[in-house]
């Protein structure tokens, strides 16, 4: 309650200055866009890190104006279906993803996020260049020290669970991994490569993930070694089909028959009588 | 020394003539309700026989009663690693056919019968589906079939004897039977009470009577499988369990029991004692053949200055002291000592005492001549029909001893009375009875008494109950007499 009450103080200060001087080159960007910027934006984007799934932000305001951007990001959808040709460049450019339109961002916070991408390009070195991933080539036990965290045999330092409750890969064998989350057989391809990837892994932006991994990131190591096996699973994996599902119900039915089976095996005299059993035994 | 005061009964069997009407009258009081049919607080079986619910007495299979290690005493029906798994269904129970299906007939098709060739029946209606079923047993369905292959065979107490003896007792012109009237026990230690997980049974502080609280039982049916005599039942209508409540608003109006008032044999005798609380963890642990011994000292002479001192040290009435001191039960458990419980290796230590009977003794035919001469009428009781460890098994704990001297005494007084009335035995033969017996003159004429010529009002000494001073502590007489009455105040039901 009081953090929002302050939220929209400052959010009506900012919108009054802004329609004063625009573009508000305020230096005393709060603490709360910066948080959220970081939260949201950062898997996706970087300023002056290089395009990861979305371009890189360094300067984007000499590439559109503020009042372009904040609506694009309040609603990116929109502004692409909208057929903006701007847009639809953009999403050329990132491979059909769409920038997900993300929840509670107004468009106060939107031009408030554009002010802190304005004074975060205009620095040197910004802190949001990115996860700054070494480039060293991935080995063999890159692969195997990211396939146990994957499978949960090596636990996660932070303590965050592992992949595989929710997500299935090629070759995890048995039943694969749950099915709440998408396969990522084939996600190092899908984010083209290894510094997107990385940038999910160290800051998942889903929605079911970040309340989950805002607390418990991965540390920089394990997000290394979880692209080099997911890398050698697009390499060499194919995603499950559908019929893992079916063959999930099936096996989960046969199971239920078995124990159930099992009950009546071991509670088979719970309906023993005892007076017709003596007539049948004079028989 | 805990001295507490409690209901206890005798029944005796050479009396039972097994017209069941204590059974009856019961059934009219109490069980005549839906849920209740097939429930017979007071029953009357014939042993040799399975009785009711079969086999009651296989604790193998219904897992009643307690065990002992010799040292403490578990339930035999349930405990820590068996309420678990058999949490929603407890094996070890009557089914509904070892009780029956309870049922009615279709007594319309008399009348209603279109007109043909053969005379119109009722056929029987399940009281339960109310589709028409064969009926296959009933709570007495081997009434007076001694010897019967599947019934008679099958008692458990069978096993306590030779396979000679258990061919006697089946074969024809030697078999057996007597009539075993079986009620609520209001055990001592009452497993039914120990084993109910929702603390619904209760054992009554002032006299002893176990009953169950119908708001507070949630029908877990643990006491059915826990008492070993099967005597408590399940309601499957109000989804509560019932048993005997040995009739506790006629004791508190100072009326007998339904089943003792209507007894037609008189067998039936009431009386409270005062026994020991404090001696039950000693004894319970003790070897089965010691129990019925062991029990009769946890029974009190009430005539014992420190026995009364204790008594009213715990707050019993001068009352209730002063019957116990009249009670017949005392009479044939501790001075006579020919009352005998039911099963005590139970180690439930019930309060309800069989006299043994003597039965009728060995008869041959002859030329139709019926001789029974006097040698085999007074010769011994070793030679009666019955083998004694029969009854060893049912009434002593397996312990024969206490059965020989019951059935010693009572034999003992039937030469003393033939001396006096009809003067065929010498005076000398039924003194040398009665001593061979234990017994003296003056005993043998107050078994005579209290067997043959007691009224209602000798039979059954009720002791007061000071239900007037109870209730007055509670609220106001007149209101509460206005509330009560036969039946219930709030009718049990299910979720409640």
């Amino acid at each position: 309650m009081q953090i929002s009450r302050t939220g929209r103080t400052l959010l009506a200060a900012v919108l009054v200055t802004g329609a004063l001087a625009a573009p508000a080159l305020a230096q005393d960007v709060s603490e709360e866009t910066v948080n959220y910027f970081k939260a949201n934006c950062t898997s996706c984007h970087t300023i002056g890190g290089g395009r990861l799934t979305g371009p890189d932000l360094k300067g984007v305001t000499e590439r559109q104006g503020p009042e372009w951007l904040a609506t694009f990001i309040v609603n990116p959808a929109r502004v692409i279906n909208g057929g903006d040709a701007y847009a639809l460049e953009l999403k050329r450019e990132a491979k059909d993803q769409v920038m997900p339109t993300l929840p509670g961002l107004t468009k106060d916070l939107a031009t408030k996020l554009v002010e802190l991408i304005v004074v975060e390009s205009a620095k040197e070195k910004s802190r949001f260049v990115g996860l700054q991933l070494s480039d060293r080539p991935l080995t063999e036990e890159d692969v195997a020290y990211g396939r146990a965290l994957y499978n949960g045999g090596t636990a996660i330092a932070s303590g965050a669970p592992a992949c595989i409750g929710c997500h299935q890969v090629d070759g995890t064998g048995g039943f694969g991994g749950g099915r709440l989350g998408p396969d990522l057989t084939d996600v190092y391809s899908r984010l083209e490569g290894r510094k997107p990837l990385a940038a999910w892994l160290a800051a998942p932006p889903s929605l079911t993930m970040q309340p989950i991994f805002a607390d418990h990131p991965l540390e920089s190591d394990e997000v290394l070694s979880m692209v080099a096996y997911l890398k050698s699973t697009a390499e060499s994996g194919r995603p499950t089909p559908g019929h893992g599902a079916f063959a999930f119900l099936i096996a989960g039915m046969a199971g239920a028959a078995v124990i159930l089976v099992g009950f009546d095996l071991i509670w088979r005299r719970r309906f023993r009588g005892v007076r017709r059993r003596l007539v049948m035994e004079s028989k | 020394m805990d001295v507490r005061s409690q209901i206890a009964m005798v029944f005796h069997l050479d009396k039972c003539i097994g017209c069941h009407t204590c059974s009856v009258a019961c059934k009219n009081i109490w069980t005549d309700r839906e849920g209740t049919e097939y429930m017979w607080w007071n029953n009357v079986e014939t042993k040799p026989g399975t009785g009711y619910p079969t086999k009651w007495e296989d604790q193998e299979a219904y897992r009643g009663g307690w065990k002992t290690d010799g040292k403490t005493l578990s339930l035999r029906s349930t405990g820590k690693a068996r309420i678990i798994p058999n949490i929603f269904h407890n094996p070890s129970q009557p089914s509904m056919d070892d009780y029956y299906e309870p049922w009615t007939y279709d007594f319309k098709e008399l009348f209603n019968a279109p007109e043909g060739d053969d005379q119109p029946v009722a056929r029987p209606i399940s009281k339960i589906t109310g589709e028409h079923i064969d009926v296959e047993s009933g709570p007495n369905w081997d009434d007076d079939l001694g010897g019967s292959q599947i019934y008679a065979r099958n008692d458990p107490n069978m096993e306590a004897l030779t396979p000679n003896q258990r061919l006697q007792m089946m074969s024809i012109e030697r078999l057996v039977f007597f009539y075993l009237p079986r009620i609520c026990n209001h055990c001592l230690n009452p497993a039914c009470v120990a084993s109910c997980p929702s603390g619904a049974l209760y054992k009554r502080g002032e006299d002893g009577i176990v009953l169950i609280n119908q708001q507070v039982c949630r029908a877990w049916r643990s006491c059915v499988s826990a008492c070993p005599y099967k005597k408590t039942y399940y309601n499957w209508s109000t989804g509560k369990s019932e048993k005997c409540i040995l009739c506790f608003p006629r004791l508190e109006t100072g009326q007998a029991p339904a089943c003792f008032h209507s007894c037609v044999g008189r067998i039936r005798y009431l009386g409270n004692l005062l026994y020991d609380a404090d001696m039950l963890p000693e004894i319970g642990n003790l070897p089965d053949d010691q129990l019925v011994d062991a029990q009769r000292r946890m029974i009190l002479d009430p005539h014992d200055e420190k026995v009364i001192e204790a008594a009213r040290a715990n707050g019993i009435h001068e009352g209730i002291i002063e019957s116990a001191q009249q009670s017949p039960v005392y009479s044939f458990v501790k001075e006579f000592g020919i009352a005998l419980p039911p099963h005590i290796e139970y180690r439930t230590f019930p309060m309800l005492f069989y006299v043994p009977p003597l039965l009728p003794v060995m008869s041959s035919k002859e030329n139709d001549v019926i001789d029974n001469d006097i040698e085999d009428l007074f010769g011994d009781i070793e030679k009666a029909r019955a083998p004694i460890s029969y009854f060893g098994s049912l009434f002593g704990g397996g312990n024969d001893g206490v059965v020989r001297y019951a059935l010693r005494k009572q034999w003992a007084v039937r030469l003393v009375r033939r001396h006096l009335t009809v003067g065929d035995v010498t005076k000398e033969t039924a003194e040398r009875a009665l001593a061979e017996a234990d017994c003296t003159w003056e005993q043998a004429d107050k078994i005579y008494r209290l067997t043959t010529l007691a009224s209602m009002d000798e039979r059954c000494i009720i002791p007061p109950f000071q239900r007037e001073m109870a209730i007055e502590m509670m609220e106001d007489p007149h209101e509460h007499r206005a509330s009560v009455g036969f039946g219930f105040n709030s009718a049990p039901e299910r979720g409640n």
